[in-house]
């Protein structure tokens, strides 16, 4: 070493070409760096634009109001100068709506296309979010405000609505007369907003920003989660009870027996959903398979029987036409279903940890004195922590966020959240809604890779 | 080199392919799926020699609309939309207003716009049909009395079993409130109170032990079918598709039917544009409207298609009469609810949100 490298005037050490040392390490540290930043160059995109981007979008969605605040600027700077709101607001409030309208509707994006009407018809829609019948107030006063002459085409007159404006909307459309309509602008003034994570929990805004409880009869999502996280657990349980002998099975028996049971274990998972979920509707439904077996092989006894000491009783033993189980189109059905569809997702972790359990450890405790059972207990299952702990963790995650299945054999007390989102994605349009509840549904399975983390740490996870 | 000259060859052939189907793009037009969209080929397409048009399916609302027109990545041209969709959609620009003049008239030179059954609500939308929701039944479920009114389907005492509705708020509250004694002129009077829509959902409440729900179309038959429910509300051309195709033993029973108007619109931005436009003048005429009649029974949204199929009955495809299974003649619309998208479009997201608890809780 000593013979290549020298030291310079300033005491460095040099290398054979005459540069520093520390320099030259740290150049070719950092190549190895751009070196190994390229090689994970594309999954680091991948994950950007696949995943934090629209989660980000999502996250965004879910409290973004700048819509509707570009559209009535100057009627929700008048919403602040409001003072008693349960009375009507002042001329200058009505006369800031209308001025309002005007602006928007003449917009015109940067290639000089008008979308000041697309803008009025999304504000309609997102106002009737807050109160039912903002849409066709809305737009039957922009119609009004600005009509315009059809021979000169001429913008600005007549107007059919002039200054003072208070009497005459009201007098065009007894709505405007309403507090209430006024009142709900309080929940859209800012542009930024809570109010969908609170319509998300059945939550909403008074006319002063104040959160209070929705009306009764319109509370929803608090059952619906409540709902999701019930049926999650019981079906991450049922599979974790119904897939452990099963794994244990494939993990111990002899390699043709075991690979028979993995074709078993693998087909349906390979099978479509919409398949499984068909044939279970067969199975299960009022009439059929399961209820029509049970109909023809249970004993039916109807009658009076003399016991001794009781007496004459009658007794009906009678699995009857009236009897068939409900067990489709409810939540057993959901239950039932999801279990099924979801199960090689924990057998398959299961499976895969209990491969590599040695199976002297078990014959080491039976040879120490442990009955079988307790070294079953004692030494075999700690030792398939890791898998039992994927295994929930992963089935758990999928369940949370079912929609298919319930969708189709939910009926009426088997829906998920997630058939909410589809709901408000598809239907209503209420994009801000549904963003708010996917990012609670985030938040959860975030907390609870978060507990499984604290509980049994996550470098305990094996998933396969 | 025999595989590079192969190499090169399939290459050609590949792009020469691709820029074939560059020149003549075939317009995507999506609708419901099943007997519907069937029709829609039948009457439509197969008759159209101007061009191609590719018929895919989707499951209604404007999320993919939407989500198509913001992204500026627009696939589709055509879309098949419900009432209030239609209205909401052309609203927010996400289909174009249509230039009204290049419709054709009806034969005796009425505008098409004219030659609706409705006011035409704006001028994204292309008349399609008129379909309902109605209640329907097995003919053999029920011995002695049978059910002939809505009242009828609201009654489990006096006609036994579980019933089968949707699951979305839509022309369900309209039956309660006409089951319940409302004159069907004063329906949205009395719904726009809240005390209407308490008393819509108390008559709901009576038969809510007893309800199977059901989201897609085809659901309610299989419902009716199995066993599952005595009777269920369907959309009629399930109803009738299963009667006029394969001889299903069913009864319709028309009081109370909820009707909905179905409208083609463009999409603002569409690839194909020029293309759809042409397709749909086509897909509007008075000829076209009578002739999806032949494969389905909706009826058509314009009149003037009315004379054309009842002068030529039997008019359905399979040599039977269709005037008598179609949901807008006088004798079905006797007890017949136009429903009205405007109150919808104003109310749709209040009710529906009440109906989702009222079937959660």
């Amino acid at each position: 070493m000593s013979d290549t490298s020298t030291i310079n005037s300033q005491g460095q050490l040099l290398t054979s070409d005459g540069v520093p040392l520390k320099d030259s390490l740290r150049k070719s540290l950092r190549r190895t760096k751009i070196r190994s930043f390229l090689l994970i160059i594309v999954p680091l995109l991948f994950l950007l634009i696949m995943f934090v981007v629209p989660i980000g979008t999502l996250l965004t969605k879910s409290v973004d109001d700048t819509s509707i605040n570009t559209v009535f600027p100057k009627t929700f700077a008048q919403y602040e100068l409001w003072e008693d709101k349960s009375i009507l607001p002042s001329e200058e409030m009505f006369a800031a709506v209308i001025n309002d309208i005007r602006i928007t509707h003449k917009m015109e994006n940067s290639e000089g296309k008008n979308i000041g009407k697309n803008l009025l018809g999304k504000a309609g829609t997102r106002m009737t979010y807050e109160f039912s019948g903002w849409r066709s107030l809305l737009l039957k006063t922009v119609k009004e405000a600005t009509k315009v002459d059809k021979k000169s085409k001429e913008v600005i007159k007549p107007y059919v609505l002039e200054a003072p404006y208070k009497e005459k909307m009201i007098k065009r459309d007894k709505r405007w007369g309403k507090v209430e309509f006024w009142q709900s602008m309080g929940a859209m003034k800012d542009p930024y907003t809570m109010g969908y994570y609170l319509n998300a929990v059945d939550l909403r805004y008074d006319a002063n920003k104040n959160i209070i409880q929705k009306n009764e009869y319109l509370k929803i999502y608090k059952t619906i989660w409540m709902r999701t996280l019930q049926v999650s657990l019981i079906v991450t349980l049922a599979c974790l009870f119904l897939a452990y002998p099963v794994a244990y099975l494939l993990a111990t028996l002899p390699m043709r027996a075991s690979n028979l049971l993995m074709i078993c274990v693998l087909m349906p998972f390979w099978t479509s959903l919409l398949v499984r979920i068909v044939a279970w509707m067969i199975m299960l439904q009022q009439n059929g398979v399961v209820n029509d077996t049970l109909l023809t092989i249970l004993p039916c006894f109807e009658g009076a029987l003399n016991f001794p000491f009781i007496g004459e009783t009658f007794i009906d033993l009678c699995f009857g036409e009236e009897d068939r189980l409900p067990m489709m189109y409810n939540f057993t059905g959901t239950i039932i279903v999801m279990t099924q569809v979801l199960l090689p997702f924990m057998i398959l972790p299961l499976y895969s940890v209990m491969k590599g359990v040695p199976p002297s450890y078990m014959k080491a405790a039976q040879n120490l004195g442990a009955t079988p059972t307790w070294a079953f207990i004692k030494v075999y299952m700690p030792q398939t922590v890791p898998g039992i702990g994927a295994g929930c963790i992963l089935v758990f995650i999928v369940a949370i966020g079912y929609y298919i299945s319930p969708e189709l054999v939910g009926g009426k007390d088997g829906l998920m959240i997630g058939n909410f989102v589809a709901r408000e994605m598809q239907q209503t349009l209420n994009w801000g809604l549904a963003a708010a509840m996917g990012a609670l549904l985030l938040t959860a399975v975030l907390a609870l890779y978060w507990a499984y983390d604290r509980l049994v740490g996550l470098n305990n996870l094996k998933m396969g | 080199m025999n595989k590079i000259i192969s190499k090169t060859l399939i290459a050609g052939a590949i792009s020469t392919a691709m820029l074939a189907g560059a020149a003549q793009a075939a317009v995507t037009m999506v609708s419901w799926g099943g007997g519907y969209s069937a029709s829609q080929q039948k009457a439509y397409i197969d008759t159209y020699s101007s061009g191609e048009v590719n018929l895919i399916s989707y499951n209604g609302g404007l999320g993919e609309v939407r989500a198509q027109v913001e992204s500026g990545n627009v696939q589709w041209d055509i879309v098949d939309v419900l009432p209030s969709q239609a209205r909401t959609g052309c609203d927010e620009g996400l289909f174009e207003e249509l230039d009204r003049s290049i419709f054709l008239p009806a034969p005796d030179g009425t505008p098409m716009d004219e030659d609706l059954m409705v006011d035409v609500p704006n001028d994204c939308v292309v008349p399609q049909i008129w379909w309902s929701y109605v209640p329907f039944h097995k003919a053999d479920t029920f011995s002695g009395d049978q059910p002939s009114t809505i009242q009828d389907f609201f009654d489990v005492e006096k006609f036994p079993g579980k019933r089968g509705i949707h699951t979305w708020a839509n022309a369900i509250v309209e039956m309660a409130l006409y089951a319940d004694g409302v004159a069907i002129a004063d329906i949205y009077d009395v719904l726009d109170t809240q005390a209407g829509q308490d008393r819509a959902f108390a008559k709901l409440d009576t038969i809510k032990d007893h309800v199977v729900f059901w989201s897609s179309g085809a659901k309610p038959l299989d419902l009716v079918n199995s066993g599952e429910v005595s009777m269920s509300l369907a959309y009629n051309g399930r109803i009738g598709g299963a009667i006029l195709n394969d001889g299903a033993d069913y009864v319709t029973v028309w009081d109370g039917q909820v009707l909905e108007e179905e409208w083609l619109v463009l999409m603002n931005g569409a690839p194909n544009r020029a293309a759809a436009l042409h397709f749909l003048v086509h897909a509007s005429s008075t000829q076209a409207q009578a002739d999806q009649a032949k494969w389905i029974n909706y009826g058509p949204m314009r009149p003037s298609a009315l004379p054309l199929m009842e002068a030529n009955e039997p008019w359905f495809n399979t040599g039977v009469n269709i005037m008598e299974h179609m949901p807008n003649t006088d004798e079905h619309m006797k007890g017949g609810i136009l429903a009205n998208p405007d109150w919808w479009a104003d109310n749709g997201q209040a009710v529906n949100d009440r109906y989702a608890a009222w079937m959660a809780n």
